[in-house]
């Protein structure tokens, strides 16, 4: 009987939660092998698919292939004291970070790749970079 | 060992009395075939006859020497699981997506296509 009543308050007092939301797909590496001024509009689109954003940036054409990979973690902790001494104790942490997976490509008017950039934020794990100072 | 015994039990009991789980699906549907692709000719295909067998876009953005006509459409799943005091979360999204560029004269030049949308899928955030 007590572990059920224990058991049954603990549910109110403890919780701790873990949410993953991806948007999009991994974005391929194969894009390691393109080279400024020799690659094409039509080999990048051949070897990576559509884009998932398309753009004109100063006279030239942008593509960018982006993952986003969301981490939610949350801790609650609580002592229900109300009834017996009119407060209660509670303690609860809550984080939330959004990495992401890119690569940018530039291309000149005539299609020939201008500027590449790519950035892997799933690399980076996600207690070390929560905990993080961010350097200005 | 055997004093343990119950109350485990009874914490286990617990456990899958209050535990629950959910599943979730979201469709942003535009009906385009990329089949459709096949018939198409670049250097010669027109932004008519992509319309005509495409419909119209989802977007349409203005480059440096033509537009490109965006085609996208998205799935996504998602699935919670709550087990007493632990709750676990997990969402996917993906795409459908094509993209078409044409030049100047409404002529296709590329086009680039992803369809992903399928892989989107239930499960656990680990």
């Amino acid at each position: 009987m007590c572990s059920f009543i224990v058991g049954s308050l603990m549910t109110g007092c403890v919780s701790y939660r873990v949410i993953k939301a991806v948007e999009g797909r991994s974005v391929p590496n194969t894009c390691e092998e393109f080279r400024i001024g020799t690659t094409t509009l039509q080999k990048a689109l051949q070897t990576l698919g559509a884009p998932d954003q398309v753009a004109e940036l100063e006279g030239k054409d942008v593509l960018i292939y982006q993952q986003s990979l969301l981490a939610n973690s949350g801790l609650s902790f609580g002592i229900p004291l109300t009834d017996i001494w009119g407060s209660s104790f509670s303690f609860s942490a809550y984080g939330e970070l959004v990495r992401y997976d890119l690569v940018f490509l530039s291309f000149t008017p005539d299609g020939i790749l201008s500027e590449i950039v790519i950035e892997k934020g799933s690399r980076y794990p996600y207690l070390k970079t929560m905990f993080s100072e961010v350097k200005q | 060992m055997k004093r343990l015994r119950e109350p485990l039990c009874i914490l286990l009991l617990i456990f899958f009395l209050q535990s629950c789980a959910g599943w979730a699906k979201n469709r942003d549907y535009h009906p385009f075939d990329a089949r459709e692709l096949d018939k198409l000719t670049v250097g010669k295909s027109t932004v008519a006859q992509v319309t005509e067998m495409l419909g119209a876009p989802s977007t349409i953005v203005k480059l440096s020497n033509g537009n490109a006509y965006i085609y996208r459409r998205s799935l996504s799943k998602g699935t919670g699981l709550w087990l007493l005091i632990v709750s676990f979360g997990n969402y996917e999204k993906r795409y459908d997506q094509i993209v078409i560029f044409f030049d100047t004269k409404n002529i296709m030049t590329h086009y680039g296509v992803t369809l992903d949308a399928d892989k989107a899928a239930y499960g656990l955030p680990f």
